[in-house]
């Protein structure tokens, strides 16, 4: 065997033995086209629930657009259309009449850079709670903290949750994005990126929230960065040119990837 | 040192040389205006000037009523006016931004943040003045909210252009609908922005003469009913700077010495505000 995981330096996670889990998104010929630029080609991917799936491949691969069809946010953007089935729970979401708003308090995103608001830190958890639910203001203080815990963020500003977002240090802020995107109780955590803009100490903690999360969130995290997909992840998809090329076990493609141009990319080759 | 060195850096002072020449023609200008008005200004001021209505040739008295009718109608014109141009800029920056509609509203928007005053003034006697019959201090603040609608549109407009789309796609990931995102998120990160825009705006229609000119006209008694004739600050100066009497003339300078003292403390006010707003 061509062990390209020691050419990586990294041991990959241990399988995830979850093939039985079920199917919580299943996409099914999905095109999608930036005006007439054709960015996904006929992508066909099965995730499983409560599992961590990795997206990696070279830049402009289409791994941020596949995740930006799944809560739909590409929409915001006249000029950008998807095409084929995106199935979440049996129904296809691409739908025109699939409303807007459940898909994305089921389906959670979460940005390159941290995106807090121009407001305090309770402020920015609580935003979308008041909009989803009815809740008395210590049931959404508990939400609050609730998140900010899961966040593993709570320690560090149980004291100064009335203090500006924009004050917090920018692992904190992508960590207070997470407790945002948590609160609302999505089923779904998409992760573009997530610590491209941070240092590695903040990506280390963000990595380990990853694991945690996974208990009880279907998470799929777009990576440029191999070493990280191989820690994070049970299963990954490697995209090249717009397709799917490969997608299996992460311990799989990391260890004996199929196709050639999945090797060529893991191994540094290209990308 | 070569050739190539040498010709760079002669290049180079010649450059800067004309660079501070014709700052320093600027400024010298400038300096001259401001050191007039200051010195003619001071000169004239006098509490009777917060006390006193504009007094008829060859008596004493202040500016109070001209003070007042500028004030109501700026302000008038900006409660009328800032509204309307915040909408506005909503609309081009984030409803409409990918629509040809947009780009058409934001040129011809363009053309009037440059159209002479003079032309707003008649537009709204024409108007107003004509088919009510009489002056008014309501078409005064009218005219000038025409003036500050494009500029607050424009700086509206831009302010949320700067907001980067990274905060829309957040807000929008959590599923909250337009109207909340715009008036809760959008509104909130670029608050500095747009209030920068309103300011300057007020500041540049204090200023304003012509379209006062035709709308609100003068008045020379106490004249707290916008629905008459109301007496107003530029119109003031550009009645009794004209005149043939001293202490007209003084009065003129008190009033230009103030109302430049008004709109530079706003400029102040804006760049503090802006520094604030940037810094946190």
């Amino acid at each position: 065997m061509n062990d390209s995981a020691t050419m990586i330096g990294v041991a990959p996670a241990p399988p995830a033995g979850d093939d039985s889990a079920p199917v919580k998104i299943d996409i099914k010929g999905l095109d999608f086209f930036y005006g007439r630029h054709k960015a996904l080609q006929d992508v066909n991917l099965a995730i499983r629930e409560g599992s961590v799936t990795a997206i990696i491949g070279p830049s402009g691969c289409g791994k941020s657009t596949l995740l930006r069809t799944i809560n739909r946010i590409f929409e915001i953007y006249p000029d950008q259309r998807a095409d084929g089935e995106i199935v979440i729970d049996g129904r296809n979401v691409l739908e025109r009449g699939y409303s807007l708003s459940t898909l994305r308090q089921r389906v959670g995103m979460v940005f390159q850079k941290p995106t807090p608001f121009a407001s305090s830190i309770r402020a920015n958890v609580g935003f979308a709670l008041g909009h989803y639910e009815r809740l008395s203001r210590s049931e959404a203080d508990d939400r609050i903290e609730d998140a900010l815990r899961q966040a593993a963020l709570w320690d560090e500003v149980k004291d100064k949750l009335g203090a500006s977002a924009l004050s917090l240090s920018g692992g904190q802020q992508q960590r207070l994005c997470i407790a945002r995107t948590i609160a609302v109780r999505p089923e779904i955590v998409l992760l573009d990126e997530p610590t491209s803009a941070l240092d590695p100490i903040s990506t280390a903690k963000i990595e380990e929230l990853v694991h945690e999360l996974r208990q009880r969130f279907t998470i799929v995290i777009v990576t440029h960065n191999m070493q990280q997909a191989a820690r994070v992840s049970q299963r990954t998809a490697f995209f090249h040119l717009g397709a799917l090329v490969e997608y299996g076990d992460t311990s799989e493609i990391f260890t004996n990837p199929r196709a050639g141009r999945t090797k060529d990319y893991i191994t540094g080759r290209y990308g | 040192m070569n050739a190539t060195v040498l010709r760079r850096r002669i290049l180079d002072w010649v450059a800067f040389a004309f660079a501070s020449l014709a700052t320093a023609f600027g400024l010298f200008w400038l300096a001259w205006i401001l050191w007039t008005t200051l010195s003619q200004g001071i000169a004239a001021l006098s509490p009777a000037l917060l006390t006193q209505m504009t007094p008829p040739p060859g008596s004493d008295g202040g500016l109070a009523n001209a003070f007042y009718g500028s004030a109501v109608m700026v302000l008038l014109g900006t409660v009328i006016g800032a509204p309307i141009g915040i909408a506005a800029g909503t609309y081009l920056a984030e409803h409409g931004r990918h629509t040809r509609l947009a780009a058409t509203v934001r040129f011809i928007n363009d053309i009037l943040l440059s159209a002479p005053s003079i032309v707003i003034g008649l537009f709204v006697y024409e108007l107003v003045v004509r088919t009510s019959g009489h002056f008014s201090g309501y078409a005064g603040a009218l005219a000038l909210a025409m003036i500050l609608i494009p500029i607050v549109t424009r700086t509206s407009d831009e302010a949320l252009r700067l907001v980067p789309n990274q905060m829309r796609e957040a807000a929008f990931a959590l599923g909250l609908p337009g109207w909340k995102v715009t008036a809760r998120i959008i509104y909130k990160a670029a608050a500095s922005g747009i209030m920068t825009g309103v300011l300057l705006a007020l500041a540049r229609i204090s200023g304003e003469t012509a379209p006062l000119l035709f709308t609100a006209l003068n008045n020379q008694f106490w004249s707290a009913n916008p629905a008459g004739p109301m007496a107003n600050v530029p119109v003031v100066i550009f009645q009794y700077a004209m005149s043939p009497y001293d202490n007209w003339r003084a009065l003129a300078w008190a009033g230009a010495l103030v109302l430049t003292a008004f709109v530079l403390t706003l400029n102040l006010l804006v760049r503090l505000a802006a520094r604030k707003g940037s810094g946190k």
